[in-house]
């Protein structure tokens, strides 16, 4: 059900007498109002009630952590040993409270969130009771398989917020120990489902944007950690087909809402903004592709393979979601669609041409030249700040970085950026005419 | 519902103090059975946010002496089970490998990190004299107040004669003991 935030009620309700005052309203509309709302009323509290217990939880936890790390040697083993258990044994008992009592949100989450950080301080303690040598990908593994089940127990994001980040911290300390972090994709697995449980239970719950906003981060981090690297370049394929798929599928689930209501969307937008401008370098562009695989001892032969089928799987995802959205025939929809296409094409290009990296970094340029109008022109016609304004700041960047761009000739510099100034000009005259033209015939 | 899922949540925390008393089992084990040895060592004293401070081991013997000309095969990380005899002042030196765990004798199960190469000064040239393995216990943990204690203590104690670390091995495992200074351990070195 639809529910109004207790802020705008109130403002509802001291807005009422004067409508009724001014002969708008009559008495009993005002009252069927007040009636309506009193039960359609967000309660303002519940957030902060969430947020100060998930708070209290990651406070107490922390400070049990760092309360047995000060390692009281006047203890014996054994004792150490049963004092190494309670966290666990707390963290279980409170799980279990939140069951009973059939606790809300406020009750799981807490008892989640302590529960997942005393699993991985009843394993820190016993490593330090013993002297366990510091094997960070076994501690961090165990940890997470051991909380994995808690999120969809309890119903608690918080729980599954920490699953999240140890999968990731894992593929870190994996991809620096072991050489590699394949495991990352299965690890990554569980968290998919919570979301899409979340997603068919209510898209709209800020549970399921917090779990959007955890998925996606983990997807970013964790691509980044678990990719091999033996084809060089192969990243711009996977991370553009990756955020522009999340954009997509924003749109297709979401529409034209954006920040926290479309969280994909939001990802989609601002990481397809950052690639492109990371790609306007000529730099990204060097030394790319099949031709320059990497044979070193670090690098393992079947690498290629491995990041050839995660970017495939990518770009599957993203052709999925594009053919979703192409239903909504947008500019965004298509700039989104296309930006994989470019860039896996620019891909392509360096893999085979040595000399396309001032192409390819020339296209991008254009490229993000053109979102930035995009989103200019879209905050005009929608009258929204946000969209104007990051549209603004695109061109500005880009502008700035150009003009200090020492890769590029004075003169050709120069010539760019007189004409894109007369473009802009002559633009803003043909609307002001038009525009005047328009007040005219009314 | 609340049933089921009280079930699954008891199964949940079964599984996860079953692993924490596996852990603490093993060890325990190793700590009554195993076989006491001494490793030379130079510790430093740095932290860790979720188990506090602890003294680091470096060891000086940390590798497997090998044939001139003989190979291992071996590629980084592999496991390999390394033997071990004891010199004259009971500490302890590695003296063989095999790819399976021996059948008889003590035993360390640890992993391959590359050759360990021998600088002499004299010729200003390096040779290969063997292979370095991991130390499978390279961290003491201690009251947060006298690990910088003693990490003086080690830094005025010589390196390689006056520094040691008591290891219990077992089945190819191992837990330390204690770490002794100049014959001190370092549990017993006076708080600030």
């Amino acid at each position: 059900m639809r529910k109004v935030s207790d802020g705008h009620r109130l403002w509802l309700m001291s807005e009422l007498p004067v409508l009724e005052q001014a002969g708008v309203l009559q008495p009993e509309t005002s009252d069927r109002i007040k009636n309506y709302y009193a039960s359609n009323t967000r309660g303002g509290l519940h957030w902060a009630v969430v947020a100060f217990a998930v708070l209290g939880a990651l406070l107490i936890g922390s400070g049990i952590i760092l309360l047995f790390a000060h390692n009281w040697d006047t203890f014996t083993r054994p004792t150490r040993a049963v004092l190494s258990v309670c966290p666990l044994a707390l963290g279980a008992a409170l799980s279990a409270a939140a069951v009973l009592r059939n606790g809300g949100t406020a009750w799981r989450e807490a008892a989640g969130l302590f529960h997942a950080l005393a699993v991985g301080a009843s394993i820190a303690l016993i490593g330090q009771t013993y002297h366990l040598p510091s094997d960070m990908p076994d501690f961090l593994l165990t940890w997470a398989l051991l909380v994995l089940p808690l999120p969809f127990l309890l119903r608690a994001g918080g729980a599954s917020l920490v699953y999240l980040a140890l999968a990731c911290g894992w593929a870190f300390s994996a991809q620096d120990q072991y050489g590699q972090a394949v495991a990352f994709w299965p690890l990554l697995l569980p968290g998919v489902v919570w979301l899409a449980r979340l997603i068919r239970a209510d898209r709209q719950s800020a549970q399921t944007h917090v779990a959007f906003a955890g998925l996606m981060t983990a997807l970013c981090v964790g691509t980044g950690a678990a990719f091999e690297r033996t084809v060089p370049g192969l990243w711009i394929v996977a991370y553009s087909a990756l955020l522009s798929g999340a954009g997509l599928f924003g749109l297709c689930l979401y529409g034209e809402r954006d920040g926290w209501n479309n969280i994909p969307k939001t990802f989609g937008v601002l990481g397809m903004a950052v690639l492109a401008y990371l790609f306007t370098w000529s730099e990204m562009w060097r030394g790319i592709g099949w031709e320059h695989l990497r044979h070193q001892a670090q690098y393992r032969p079947w690498g290629a393979w491995a990041d050839g089928g995660v970017t495939l799987a990518l770009l599957a995802g993203w052709a999925v979601a594009a053919v979703r959205a192409f239903r909504r025939d947008s500019a965004e929809t298509v700039t989104l669609a296309a930006f994989p296409v470019l860039a896996t094409a620019c891909f392509a290009f360096g893999s085979l041409t040595a000399s396309a990296e001032s192409l390819n970094a020339l296209i991008f340029n254009a490229f993000l030249l053109g979102l930035g109008v995009m989103y200019i022109v879209l905050g005009c016609r929608n009258v929204k700040l946000r969209q104007l304004n990051g549209g603004m700041a695109l061109v500005s960047l880009l502008l700035v970085t150009r003009f200090f761009d020492s890769h590029f000739d004075y003169l050709a510099r120069g010539l760019v950026f007189i004409a894109l100034g007369a473009v802009f000009l002559t633009v803003n005259l043909v609307m002001a005419r038009r525009k005047k033209q328009k007040e005219a015939a009314l | 519902m609340k049933t089921p899922v009280l079930i699954l949540l008891g199964a949940l925390v079964a599984v996860q103090f079953a692993v924490l008393v596996g852990m603490i089992n093993g060890k325990e084990r190793i700590l009554r059975e195993g076989e006491r040895v001494l490793f030379r060592t130079q510790p430093i004293d740095p932290h860790d946010p979720f188990q506090g401070r602890y003294v680091r081991l470096r060891f000086a013997d940390d590798y497997v002496p090998l044939d001139p000309g003989e190979t291992t095969g071996l590629n980084r990380r592999d496991t390999v089970y390394v033997t071990f005899a004891t010199d004259t002042n009971s500490f302890v030196r590695f003296n063989g490998w095999r790819t399976a765990p021996p059948t008889s004798g003590a035993y360390l199960k640890t992993r391959y990190l590359g050759e360990h190469r021998n600088w002499n000064t004299g010729t200003r040239t390096s040779t290969a004299d063997g292979f370095r393995v991991e130390i499978p216990f390279d961290r003491f943990y201690m009251d947060e107040a006298k690990a910088p204690l003693a990490e003086q203590a080690v830094r005025d104690a010589t390196r390689g004669t006056n520094c040691w670390a008591a290891v219990r091995i077992l089945n190819g495992k191992a837990v330390i003991e204690d770490v002794f200074v100049r014959g001190q351990s370092v549990r017993t070195l006076k708080r600030r």
